[in-house]
């Protein structure tokens, strides 16, 4: 429209004019060159005016300005761009990037453009002053001048950043990045110094990482650090003036959003290096705390007098235009505190925050493993974890994280069950403190369940764990025991609590506020699981979960209860009586019972042993001593635990022949029993209990205790020094092989020695009366006192919970197979529900599906059944 | 069939009537009023499964069905050395009420040809009948039921085709393995 309009003007014009104007546009072409290669020269800044109103009279303003801004470009690509680019030249190459270079040349490059730009403003507001002065003298008014100065601006500072985005190299957002990380880390370490100050008696151990980070920064910076105490606040707001200065520079050169992802980044790597400082391996204490001081401390206050130098922190006051007043750095309340945080700053702020709490949680959840090994210890770092949890929401991760830790590092089949078992309870105790509803755990402890369902040892693990203080090893470290019982103990108390809640009969009051407390479960719970189990994480009921039923559990307890108490010599129980208490409160009363009449047991044998003791001796003191002979032992030698075989586990029964005089004090005793307690009669379980002995030697006596059949050995001996093995078994009543199995103690020992017979299937056994002769073994008599009754194997007195295992599943097999033969092919789940219905003797089928599944898949490898289509058949014979 | 209806009429011990037994004896057991009583036959039907599961009897078998203890399904092997050998029957028991005092009904679903089984699978054995006793079982009924294949009482056949063959044992064997289809799944 406007050339079509000054095509029409040039038909017009007559040669005076036509000459006019191409004088005056060469004019003003030269003054134009002249003027912007000028470096400074304004001399012929009157001429200038004069072409461009001579130009402008004859309507070519258009021209003017067109040709106007094609110099400016010309100009700032040849002296400004070309010279700026060429000082970063040289760091093409990354790894030659040196820092304090790097400032020196950066700043010295912004310096130079900027002030080719501002002479470049300056010659453009010359134009702009001429332009408007022409049209002045023709409107004799003001008009539309500030449009065309915004105008005419904007387009220039348009051409300036596009002519540096054009000829932009690669590695300038790099060189950036650079700049500002070597700018923070001076920053941080004139922080740090006073953050130190502030900090000292909070955390020492937080100063000497910090003083370590320092020292690792300090590094040609000397200067500042030995007088940052005294200079550090002006040096610090020099520095960031110096920033500030850059940073504007940069964003009036066109690179806004680049810088702000150059300083973005760097102060994101440095809070994650940071925080790495900070969290390390150390999981005693917490970080959190620290790093957040950290954040409002250095880069808070970086950006704070950043955005307030730039003048962007007073957005909501005055809209800022980033061109306009970029001089105008505002006095701002700058250390310590933000007085009143700008819209830009807070942002800022929670990003950090959320950046921290997500780097540290990364972190955590990456060893979360470690932490967990060190559980009490480590809770500080669990706390952490949790509230960084509650911040990003990213629980999903930690679930994942740590299943496959647990998978590579815990459920392999070098972990023993007792490890294995800790920590699971220990994770159980850690992540409910990150989530009381439980909804993690149940997700996390799955896999850790499944694995243990598959170990054969698990119950007798946790039922070790449930009732023994020194856990089931005693080479293991010594604090894995208390775990459970303590547990156990902890479970009464808030159950007495809550009973003491109902007394108060304050229903209506508690459900409100039980309703008051709900919260909604977190997204991740699976809503088949339901939620009424997330109420409360219960450590036991979780332990109970791996084996599927307390029955199983139960039974286990009662073996080992069992084998304690029959390994006791005195009547006391106290400390069993507790367990099964605390147990009862758990797992009901009616599952304990029959542990609760196992040490009844116990209690009525202390009593009815000292009746009977009592009557028996007023006897023998009537009848003459005669009668009794030499050999008659003592009564008072003699204490018995009298059971009820019915509810105490299978025990083991195996023959013993004991000494004549032994028999003769049994039998006594249980004659009496007998007059006491009839119909009642005492049947003696001769191979079990302890025998307290005392061998005299020539020269030594020795003290033992020990289970009756070693006793009944080394009695024969008192008779004759040299026994065979055959005639010796028979003399004691037990098979040769158990014979030669149980007299190894007595060799081990010392007491007896071997050697080959006559017949070389013989053993000959003899008496080594002289110490002498068992010197090499001289230190092992002296600590004779010990109690070596479950040492070997096969020496238990009671049937193991797993031997009733196995007899349970025989029962179920057998109707496996008979409704196999009845309805020929059945699925799982007809086959668990029949069992189900009709398996109801005892011990009613209680197994699971699985467990089901479990059993099956070992009958079809057993070659008895088989699985087709999901249905079972019987083997065909 | 005139002669199978005869011997009906004059047997003395006609409880399992051919036409009523076919399909009487599932609606009989359907399961009981919720008397005192029927729990006791419970207990007893549960126990003697227990005892049958843990005899390990060969050859005989049974187990109730999925939702009813009062109706079984038996197994019975021919007994070897008989023209039996290698066979295997099933059998539906179906307890009254009142058992033990009244006998199970027990017919043999698989199709079995022997003197004293009729087509339809209904047997004449004394003690599902007049001899029973409560002093009887499951047990005791099969391991009588797999006797009886080896030992038939010709004198008084249900199918007397099958009577008047059994002195022709290798025919009889021929027949049996000709007539037998082995049970298939239930």
């Amino acid at each position: 429209m406007e050339s079509a309009c000054k095509l029409g003007i040039l038909d017009a014009l007559s040669d005076d004019a036509i000459h006019e104007i191409v004088e005056s546009y060469n004019g003003f072409c030269a003054a134009t060159e002249t003027l912007l290669n000028g470096a400074g020269d304004l001399s012929v800044g009157s001429e200038f005016v004069v072409y461009v109103h001579r130009l402008c009279k004859h309507g070519v303003e258009s021209l003017v300005r067109d040709h106007f801004l094609r110099a400016l470009e010309e100009t700032f690509e040849k002296n400004g761009a070309f010279k700026f680019w060429r000082h970063f030249e040289a760091y093409g190459n990354l790894s030659e990037i040196r820092d304090d270079e790097v400032q020196e040349v950066l700043c010295k490059a912004l310096e130079e453009i900027s002030m080719e730009k501002q002479y470049q403003e300056k010659c453009l507001s010359m134009l702009i002053h001429a332009l408007q002065s022409y049209k002045e003298s023709i409107t004799e008014g003001r008009h539309n001048s500030d449009a065309e100065r915004v105008q005419l601006f904007s387009k220039y500072q348009f051409l300036a950043s596009s002519v540096l985005m054009a000829t932009l190299p690669r590695h300038f957002p790099e060189i950036l990045h650079w700049y500002f990380k070597g700018r923070l880390e001076e920053l941080n370490t004139i922080m740090s110094g006073e953050f130190n100050d502030d900090a000292e008696n909070q955390d020492e151990d937080y100063i000497n990482l910090d003083e370590k980070s320092k020292a690792s920064n300090r590094t040609g910076q000397m200067e500042i650090d030995e007088c940052y105490h005294q200079g550090m606040f002006s040096e610090n707001n020099k520095l960031v003036k110096n920033i500030g200065k850059v940073v504007r520079d940069l964003r009036s050169l066109g690179f806004t959003s680049m810088t702000e992802d150059a300083y973005a980044s760097a102060i994101f790597l440095l809070l994650k290096v940071k925080v790495h400082d900070l969290a390390g391996d150390d999981y005693r204490s917490s970080v959190l705390e620290s790093i957040k001081l950290w954040i409002q401390a250095v880069p808070l206050q970086f950006l704070n007098a950043l955005l307030a130098y730039l003048g962007d922190s007073i957005s909501y006051d005055s809209v800022s235009s980033g061109v306009k007043s970029p001089l105008a750095s505002r006095p701002s309340s700058f250390y310590p505190g933000i007085d009143t945080p700008s819209e830009g700053l807070v942002r800022w702020k929670l990003r950090l925050e959320y950046f921290a709490y997500e780097t540290l949680q990364d972190l955590r959840i990456a060893k979360l493993f470690e932490i967990i090994v060190d559980y009490p210890d480590s809770s500080p770092a669990i706390e952490d974890l949790k509230q960084c949890l509650e911040y990003t929401g990213q629980h999903s991760k930690l679930v994942e994280s740590f299943i496959s830790a647990l998978r590579y590092r815990l459920l392999t089949a070098g972990a023993s069950t007792n490890d294995i078992l800790h920590q699971y309870v220990s994770t159980i105790k850690a992540l409910r403190t990150i989530d009381p509803a439980g909804v993690f755990l149940e997700a996390v402890g799955e896999p850790i369940r499944d694995y243990l369902r598959g170990r054969k040892d698990t119950i007798k693990c946790i039922v070790t764990m449930l009732t023994d203080g020194s856990g089931g090893n005693s080479n293991l470290p010594g604090n894995t025991g208390d775990s459970l019982l303590e547990e156990l103990n902890r479970d009464e108390e808030s159950q007495e609590n809550i009973g003491l809640d109902d007394d108060f009969n304050t229903d209506d009051k508690q459900a409100w506020i039980n309703a008051e407390r709900w919260e909604p479960d977190p997204v991740e719970a699976d809503p088949l699981k339901g939620s009424r189990n997330r109420r409360k994480v219960d450590i036991l009921g979780m332990i109970v979960g791996i084996i599927g039923s307390k029955d199983q559990l139960v039974n286990e307890y009662r073996v080992m209860l069992a084998e304690k108490l029959l390994n006791k010599s005195d009547y006391d129980i106290d400390a069993e009586i507790r367990t099964v208490e605390l147990l009862k409160i758990h797992f009901g009363e009616s599952s304990m019972q029959k542990c609760e009449i196992m040490l009844n047991d116990l209690i009525d044998s202390k009593r009815t042993n000292a009746n009977v003791k009592a009557t028996i001796s007023q006897l023998s003191q009537s009848q003459t001593d005669a009668e009794l002979g030499n050999t008659a032992l003592p009564m008072d030698i003699l204490d018995s635990t009298i059971i009820s075989s019915n509810f105490w586990p299978p025990i083991q029964d195996e023959s013993l022949a004991v000494p004549q005089p032994v028999e003769q004090l049994l039998s006594d005793y249980s004659k009496r029993f007998h007059e006491i307690k009839t119909p009642r009669k005492l049947i003696w379980k001769k191979n079990l209990g302890a025998v307290k002995l005392e061998l005299q030697f020539e020269d030594r006596e020795v003290q033992f205790t020990v289970a009756p059949v070693h006793a009944a050995i080394i009695m024969q001996f008192q008779e004759k020094p040299s026994w065979t093995s055959k005639n010796l078994a028979a003399a004691i009543g037990v098979p040769v092989d158990v014979l030669t199995r149980r007299i190894n103690f007595w060799i081990s020992k010392g007491i007896l020695a071997e050697s080959l017979g006559e017949d070389s299937n013989e053993h000959v056994f003899t008496l080594v009366e002289s110490m002498v002769d068992t010197s090499k073994n001289g230190g092992d008599s002296g600590s004779c006192e010990e109690l070596l009754v479950g040492d070997e194997e096969g020496e238990r007195s009671t049937a193991s919970a797993e031997d009733q295992l196995h007899k349970e599943m025989t029962v179920y097999e057998k109707f496996i197979v008979g409704m196999l033969t009845n309805f020929g092919s059945m699925a799982l789940d007809r086959i668990h529900n029949t069992l189900k219905m009709f398996c109801v003797a005892d011990p009613p089928y209680d197994k699971t599906l699985h467990q089901l599944q479990t059993f099956l898949s070992g009958l079809v490898s057993e070659d008895k059944l088989e699985l087709r289509d999901g249905v079972y058949f019987l083997k065909k014979q | 069939m005139a002669a199978v209806n005869g011997f009906t009429e004059t047997h003395g011990y006609q409880d399992n009537t051919p036409v009523a037994a076919a399909n009487a004896p599932v609606k009989q057991s359907l399961p009981p009023a919720k008397t005192v009583d029927s729990q006791s036959v419970l207990k007893r039907l549960q126990s003697e499964l227990m005892a049958l599961m843990m005899s390990g009897d060969s050859g005989i078998s049974a187990f109730p069905e999925e939702d009813n203890i009062f109706c079984w399904k038996g197994t019975i092997n021919g007994s070897k050395d008989t023209v039996f050998e290698g066979t295997q029957y099933r059998l539906s028991l179906s307890f009254p009420n009142d058992y033990p005092f009244k006998p199970p009904k027990v017919k043999f679903e698989t199709g079995c040809f022997h003197p004293n089984v009729d087509v339809y699978g209904n047997i004449c054995l004394d003690i599902l009948q007049d001899k029973w006793s409560s002093a009887y079982d499951v047990r005791t009924v099969l391991i009588s039921i797999q006797s009886l294949l080896g030992e038939p009482n010709i004198s008084s056949p249900l199918n007397t085709q099958a009577a008047q063959l059994w002195n022709n044992q290798e025919e009889y064997r021929k027949m049996v393995e000709k007539l037998y289809k082995a049970p298939t799944a239930a």
